[in-house]
This record gives structure tokens, C-alpha cells and sequence, in this order.
């Protein structure tokens, strides 16, 4: 592997993981300002633990981003295998302009849809509806890619061997698209849980997530509890979807 | 049997259910102590949804959410609200404790005869600054000139933030030009948006959260803004122990003062509940809190007593009457004012 | 078409098709007819009387929105070629990693972006203040660029991953320059990663209000600040709504551009039909 190849993907790694730090390394600072180190303190991570509504919106995220983004991989590579297999020329616009919806709008639509049209109770479905909605485009444009220009005989090869439909699908494209599976649900991850816009139109009463608590914070300046929390939630998330990497692929395998 | 036990069951879901009140409120509005005191008298629950901005909270209420009992918009956002028949009419025969609203906060323009509103706190929308820094460069800190003349700007250049809200910024510009904000006289606000323009190059940025923090650590030395997040950024810096003060005061040519009251939501399942929230809250001890914790200034003639001297004291949040006379309260103008300012605001925000 | 294959079909289309129909498209329409509303006296809409194009007219008649949304479009060009250039080799490498480290590897790219949106960007606040670069051009584009870079990275990624290590060695046989190989069979390969990493980071770039709201200085404003202000300050729910569905026409005629470069033979852009 070239030196200089390493290097630059360092300097990208350094690049999102700067900020980071900071955040991680104040969320033990004893200081509300934040602005520069003052002393080590466990203090925030106390108040964090005596703060149920704190907890109950980061824990409702990431249920919510882990249920949104599972649901949104399967319909968006659904979509992706349809947009390349058969060219349904609408299917493309559906699925890309939910992608260029401003957000806001999006939320305020969706709102005025379960409200007036559905009359749904708003609270815990239509933020997952929400949220499925904005992630479908990014599984499928992903996974369109990843199919993009791939060699049509192994499917044919397949097909004339008397594979079932499933079977291919099953033994062909998976392992084929299983990386822009993977791409496609951390991106429906990251989107879920760090959403606020369209959320804050669609939550309920007494349903939040952690981006609506944070934000109402703002007013009141964020303290060093947010940072807490952020990085606490950062060490969860690394371990489900380390835990998660490791046993995908055995199961694949062992079902094989 | 078997209905029987359903029939317990649903009592009990329902009787669960039905001990809760829903506040739509802002974040940290009230202490927290207070709540609690409040959920051991009714026994129940009171579980808050947080907005920051009045916009927020109204055009989301606008789409259809509900469920909220109470709401604590601002007077225009409770004119809004009123207007658009969101509100229930407030029952004053269970509020025995009306009579410890100021004199002067009944009878709002907004809401004549407190129909569906009950004042709770007040804020104004006035100048923070570094003290130090404002006596080092000999700079006057009680007039609008100092974020809006180049004179004193050329000393503060890049260490200034304004209100990234086309309503306040251009309130404080018509005021410090004379004009009440509540004229349609376009040539006036034409005057004040060149006076921003002119202005503007001197600006670090338009801001409406960060300049508490920007300000506590000594990154900006002047902001416009509200004066409880000035109390907050003043508590900050002492508490970190900067080696600077922050000051705050309402500009001698008037400003503009925010009351925010309790209403009723249509959607509110619970409005016994809810009167008897509000009647808990108009009790002065409780009332109190709300200006011992984020100083914001009270409404409530009982709460005095129970407010921390240094802050009943503080005129830039209870204002003496002659400065109460010089504040205006925003209100909004018909759809068509509206897209002439916002076009206003646009070409401020590009040039 | 077989009868097991037309099944397939929908069974493969129907569902996300439906979702996206009901959840979407649906909500959508009463957007776009709001667009031809006017705006009610308190906010909200007026009682409907007949459609009127007063927000389409007034937002066209006017250089000055004009000029935010090349501004815009500027901004979002710009941050997703520094992304393009930053995500390539990092994804390259990730793709060419031994399968074991390439989770890992793929894993530490997500993980900074499972902390709080606005606590990232306060810690660039606190990075960027001693630089002095705060509220400036620049530190939008920087936080542009760093909160859409994964958008870039895992579409990369993706695609590089199911690259034929065969076919480099076969032109590294035949005594082709690394360089070459790069040009000659890499690159052309990864094009539709090219372009839908693109899409999914110009695309959100011109809607985001946060980044110029919080790192910006006083003339930073973005479309998608105008778009947020009209429901969120000025309760002008048409002309936002007018606003939102220009844009949205906009990047769809981009779009349509891509389709019709796949239809002429440019590789890579059939990634977005």
C-alpha cells in the first residue's frame, strides 16, 4: 500500500475525529463554559445519570434510528434492485426527490398529512415513518450504484442453471450488494439519530428524541451534560455495530 | 371474569393516563423544585415538550399537532392563537390567586380582560457587553448607537453580534431611529434597513444562541439580545471566574419587551388541571422562581417579596416605570407587511 | 417477461414504490398546492379561494433570490468536490484493506457521527475561534464538508469494494504505470460511486440551514436559510413552499441531466436512474 495513500487517509481520519475529542475530553471538564480545560470531573456523567428525561430521549434515538434505518435498508435495496433490473423510469424520481425535499418542508408536509389527512395520534410511528421516509433514497441511490455496470452473465449464468428467482437473489445479489447494505445503513443511521428538523414537527406529546432535547437547550446555553451524553452515546453505537459487523456475515454464512 | 379483568384493566390504563399534564413550554422555564411541589399538591404528572422559538411552537400547532394543555407563547404568538380560535377561554372563578397579576401586565393589548391568558414572566430585548472592555474604549453601553454606529463600531469591529431575527433587529434599529415597530410607514423601514446595512460590515455574525457562551468566554464584547440570556451569560462568566464582568441595560431610546403568559390549548385534555397549574403558578412563592433562576422579569406583584433583592433590584429586568413606558411589545403585521419586510430582510442578509 | 419474473417485479417495486406514494409523494401534493395559496392572516394559509402564482411571481421577479440560489449552488459544488477529493483515497484504501480491518474501518468513519449534531458543531466552534476563521465563508464550507462527508466516503466505499483485483494486475502485466491503472481502469470503474456519493452530499448541502446559521458570518445566507426563515420567522408558508419546490424542480432537471448523459453513453451517471 502506497505511504502517501496512508497519509491522506489519515489526515481524513484526524479531520473527524478532531472535533470529536473535544467533545469527548469536555464532557469531563470541570467547567460549564467549555471554552478551555479547567479540571477532570465525573460531574456531567453524574448529572446525565440522574437526568431520566436525558435518557429516555437518547435511548427512544436510538431505538429509533436502529428500527428507521433497518426497515429503510430493506425498502431502499428493494428500490435499488428495481431501479437497475427493470429501468422503471418513475421509480428513480420517487426515490431521489425526498433527497432534494428541504427538510423543512418535508416535516412540515408530513405533519399536516398524519394530522389532517391520516388523523394519526402523533408520537412514536410517525417519527419512524418520518425517518424511513428520508432514508429510503440514500439506501437505494447507494445500492443502484454498487449495481451499477455489474456483470449481467452471472445472473443469467443463474438463471440457466434453474436457480429460482430467490435463490439468486439469495446466493448472487446479496453478497454482491451486501456492502452497499452496510453503507446504506449506517448512513440511514446517522441520519436518524441526528435529525431534528423533520422531528421536531413530527413528535408527539411526550414522545422526544436526544436532538430535540439538545436543541430546547440552546437557550439555556448546552452544557457539558450534552457532551456526556454524546460521547456515551458514541461508545454505544461503536459497540452494537461492532458487535453487529462481526456477526452479520456468520450468519450469512451459516445459513448458506 | 375475563371482561372484568379487561374492564380493571382499561380503568386502570386510563386512570394512569389521566393524571398528566402536558406543558408546551421553553426549556428551563420552570424550576424544577417548583414542578415537583406542584406534582405532589395534584398529585400528577406534568410532562413538558420544549420549543425555543415561538415560530416553532405555532407552526407546529398550525400543521395539527395537539395534546397540549398549556402553552406560554409570547403576546403576539397569543394574539395569533386567540385570532386562529386555537385557545380555550380561561375559567377565572379557579384562578383565586388572578389578583396577584400586576396591574399593569392585565389587560394586555393582546388579550383584552385576560379572556385566555395569564401573564407569567417578561423579557426585553436590549445590549450585553463586556464591561471592561466597554469603559477601556470609553463606548456608551445605554444607546442603540453603539451596534449601530460606525463611530463606536470602528473601536468593536468583528466583536459585535446581532439577532439573526428580522423582527428584533429591525425593532431596535426603529427605535433607535424614532419609529414606533408598529408603523406601516415603508420609507421608515427602509430608513432602518440601510442603517442596518451601514452597520453591518462591523458584525461578527447574527446570532440567537451562541452569543450567551461567545460572551461569558470574551470572544464578542457586545451583543444585542434577550435580557435572560444576559443574566445567564453574566452567572457563566463568574461562575468560570473570567476575569471580565458582564453587564447588560435597555437602550435609553426604548426597546422591546416580551410577555410571555399561560394559555389554554383547545386539544388539552385536561384543563382542570390545567386551571389548577396555572392558580399554582400565580402563588407568588412559585411564581418567584422563574426570576431567581433565569432572570427573567415577573409579572407577579405576590412573587416580589421571594425574588432575590439583586435582581428586584436589576432595571434591566424589572424596568422602572419611566423605561416601561419607552418598551414596545411586538405584533404581527398582515401577510403582505410581512413579505415586504422578509424581502427586506433577504437583501440585508446578501449584501 | 416470464410469469415468475413479472411477479418478481412487483414484489421487488411495490413496496418501497408504496411507501414512498403514501409517505411521500402524498404529503408532498398538499405542499405544492399550498405553494398557489396565500398566506392566512395569522399565519398558516388562507381559506382557499383560487390558486394564485403571487409566490412564484414574487420569488422570480426579484434578482436577488436569484442570486442565493447560485450562491447556494456554488457552496454545495464546492463541498462536494473537497469531500470527492478527500473520500477518494480514504475509500480506496478502506476497499483494498483485508475484509477483517475493512469493517473496522468503515465503522470509524460513522462513529463521529453517532454524537449530537449541534455538539459537533460547537466543538468546531471552539476549534475555529482562536483560528479566527469563525463565522466566515470559510468555516460554512468546512462544516459543510464535515458534516456530509460520510455521504461521500460510503457510496465510494461501496462501489470500490467490488472492484476486480484481477483485472489491475492484468494491466499491472502489462506493464501499465500505476498511474495508468488508476486512470485507465479504477477510476472509470468507480464513476457511479462518484456519482451518487455526489448526489447524496449536493443534494442535502442545499437545504442545510444550521451550518451557515451557526458557523457563518453576516452575509452567509443559503437557500436553505430562506426556506427555514419563511416558516419558522415569517410564517409565509407559500412562499416557502414556492421556495422549497423550485429547488426541488432544480436538482430533479439535474438529475434528468445525469439520466440523459447514461442515455448518451457517459459512464457512471446510470448510478442515479
Amino acid at each position: 500500500m502506497k505511504p502517501w495513500l496512508w497519509a491522506a487517509t489519515l489526515l481524513v481520519y484526524a479531520f473527524l475525529y478532531v472535533p470529536l475529542a473535544i467533545v469527548a475530553l469536555f464532557s469531563f471538564n470541570d467547567s460549564l463554559l467549555n471554552a478551555q480545560w479547567v479540571g477532570f470531573t465525573l460531574d456531567w456523567y453524574r448529572k446525565l445519570f440522574a437526568d431520566e428525561a436525558m435518557l429516555t430521549a437518547a435511548a427512544n434515538s436510538l431505538f429509533i434510528a436502529l428500527l428507521s434505518s433497518s426497515i429503510a435498508t430493506v425498502l431502499g435495496a428493494m428500490a435499488g434492485i428495481a431501479m437497475h433490473r427493470w429501468r422503471t423510469r418513475w421509480l428513480p424520481l420517487l426515490v431521489i426527490t425526498p433527497v432534494a425535499m428541504p427538510e423543512i418542508l418535508l416535516g412540515v408536509s408530513l405533519l399536516l398529512f398524519f394530522r389532517q389527512v391520516l388523523d394519526l395520534t402523533l408520537g412514536f410511528f410517525s417519527i419512524l415513518i418520518a425517518h424511513i421516509t428520508f432514508s429510503i433514497g440514500f439506501v437505494a441511490i447507494v445500492v443502484r450504484a454498487r449495481l451499477a455496470g455489474m456483470d449481467e452473465s452471472l445472473f443469467e449464468a443463474a438463471r440457466d442453471l434453474g436457480a429460482t428467482p430467490w435463490q439468486t437473489f439469495r446466493h448472487i445479489t446479496l453478497p454482491l450488494i451486501l456492502p452497499a447494505l452496510t453503507a446504506g445503513f449506517l448512513m440511514s443511521f446517522t441520519l436518524s439519530i441526528d435529525d431534528f428538523v423533520i422531528t421536531f414537527f413530527v413528535a408527539g406529546v411526550g414522545v422526544t428524541t436526544l436532538p430535540l432535547q439538545i436543541y430546547s437547550m440552546i437557550k439555556v446555553a448546552v452544557s457539558p451534560e450534552v457532551n456526556a451524553v454524546s460521547t456515551l452515546l458514541m461508545a454505544l453505537t461503536a459497540t452494537l455495530i461492532f458487535f453487529a459487523t462481526r456477526l452479520a456475515p456468520e450468519l450469512l454464512k451459516g445459513q448458506r | 371474569m375475563k371482561l372484568g379483568w379487561l374492564a380493571l384493566f382499561f380503568w386502570f390504563a386510563l386512570a394512569q393516563a389521566e393524571d398528566v399534564l402536558y406543558l408546551y413550554n421553553w426549556n428551563n422555564y420552570i424550576g424544577e423544585e417548583t414542578l415537583a411541589r406542584f406534582e405532589a399538591r395534584c398529585r400528577c404528572r406534568v410532562k413538558q415538550d420544549y420549543y425555543s422559538d415561538n415560530e416553532e411552537m405555532l407552526a407546529k400547532l398550525e400543521a395539527g399537532a395537539e395534546g397540549y394543555d398549556i402553552i406560554v407563547p409570547t403576546g403576539n404568538a397569543v394574539e395569533s392563537l386567540i385570532r386562529r380560535g386555537a385557545l380555550r377561554p380561561i375559567d377565572k372563578s379557579r384562578l383565586p390567586h388572578f389578583e396577584n397579576v400586576k396591574r399593569e401586565f392585565r389587560d394586555l393589548w393582546f388579550d383584552p380582560g385576560n379572556r385566555y391568558s395569564v401573564p407569567y414572566a417578561t423579557s426585553i430585548t436590549l445590549l450585553g457587553y463586556n464591561i471592561e472592555k466597554m469603559r477601556e474604549l470609553n463606548l456608551p453601553t445605554d444607546t442603540w448607537a453603539l451596534i449601530f454606529e460606525p463611530k463606536y463600531l470602528a473601536k468593536i469591529k468583528g466583536k459585535v453580534t446581532v439577532l439573526n431575527s428580522q423582527r428584533e433587529l429591525m425593532a431596535a434599529a426603529m427605535k433607535y431611529l424614532g419609529h414606533s415597530v408598529h408603523t406601516t410607514d415603508i420609507a421608515a423601514w427602509e430608513a432602518a434597513k440601510r442603517l442596518i446595512l451601514a452597520a453591518k460590515p462591523y458584525w461578527a455574525t447574527f446570532s440567537n444562541s451562541t452569543y450567551i457562551k461567545d460572551l461569558a468566554i470574551g470572544n464578542i464584547w457586545v451583543a444585542h439580545g434577550y435580557s435572560n440570556d444576559m443574566f445567564r451569560a453574566r452567572a457563566d462568566a463568574q461562575a468560570a471566574g473570567r476575569p471580565f464582568t458582564i453587564g447588560f441595560s435597555t437602550p435609553k431610546e426604548g426597546a422591546v419587551l416580551a410577555v410571555d403568559s399561560f394559555v389554554l390549548h383547545k386539544s388539552g385534555r385536561r384543563p382542570d388541571l390545567a386551571h389548577r397549574f396555572i392558580d399554582f403558578m400565580l402563588e407568588g412563592e412559585n411564581a418567584a422562581d422563574v426570576s431567581n433562576v433565569i432572570g427573567a422579569g415577573n409579572t407577579n406583584a405576590a412573587a416580589m417579596p421571594y425574588i432575590k433583592p439583586e435582581i428586584a433590584r436589576e432595571p434591566a429586568i424589572f424596568p422602572p416605570p419611566e423605561i416601561l413606558g419607552r418598551l414596545e411589545m411586538l405584533r404581527d403585521f398582515d401577510p403582505k407587511m410581512r413579505r415586504t419586510l422578509a424581502r427586506m430582510w433577504t437583501e440585508i442578509k446578501v449584501r | 417477461m416470464t410469469k415468475a419474473e413479472r411477479a418478481m417485479r412487483w414484489f421487488v417495486t411495490l413496496p418501497p414504490a408504496a411507501f414512498l406514494l403514501v409517505f411521500f409523494l402524498a404529503p408532498a401534493l398538499i405542499v405544492v398546492v399550498a405553494s398557489f395559496r396565500e398566506p392566512g392572516e395569522f399565519g398558516g394559509l388562507a381559506p382557499f379561494t383560487q390558486p394564485t402564482v403571487e409566490a412564484y411571481a414574487f420569488l422570480l421577479g426579484d434578482l436577488v433570490y436569484a442570486e442565493i440560489f447560485a450562491r447556494s449552488f456554488f457552496v454545495a459544488t464546492l463541498t462536494t468536490l473537497i469531500c470527492l477529493a478527500l473520500a477518494y483515497p480514504l475509500a480506496w484504501l478502506i476497499a483494498q484493506s483485508p475484509k477483517k480491518r475493512r469493517d473496522l474501518l468503515v465503522l470509524l468513519v460513522i462513529l463521529p457521527f453517532a454524537s449530537n449534531f449541534l455538539v459537533r458543531i460547537y466543538a468546531w466552534i471552539i476549534l475555529l475561534g482562536p483560528l479566527n476563521l469563525l463565522y466566515t465563508p470559510i468555516a460554512v464550507v468546512l462544516g459543510m464538508v464535515y458534516v456530509h462527508l460520510p455521504f461521500m466516503i460510503l457510496p465510494l466505499y461501496a462501489n470500490l469494494e467490488k472492484h476486480d483485483a484481477a483485472l489491475l494486475e492484468a494491466a499491472q502485466d502489462l506493464g501499465a504505470s500505476a498511474w495508468t491503472r488508476f486512470w485507465r481502469v479504477t477510476f472509470p470503474l468507480s464513476l457511479p460511486g462518484i456519482f451518487s456519493g455526489s448526489a447524496l452530499v449536493f443534494i442535502p448541502v442545499l437545504g442545510m440551514f444550521a451550518v451557515p446559521e451557526l458557523l457563518g458570518g453576516t452575509g452567509d445566507i443559503l437557500i436553505g436559510n430562506l426556506i427555514k426563515e419563511q416558516f419558522l420567522d415569517n410564517r409565509d408558508w407559500p412562499l416557502g413552499s414556492a421556495l422549497s419546490i423550485l429547488l426541488t424542480v432544480l436538482v430533479l432537471a439535474l438529475a434528468g441531466v445525469a439520466a440523459w448523459a447514461a442515455r448518451r453513453g457517459i459512464k457512471g451517471a446510470e448510478a442515479l436512474t
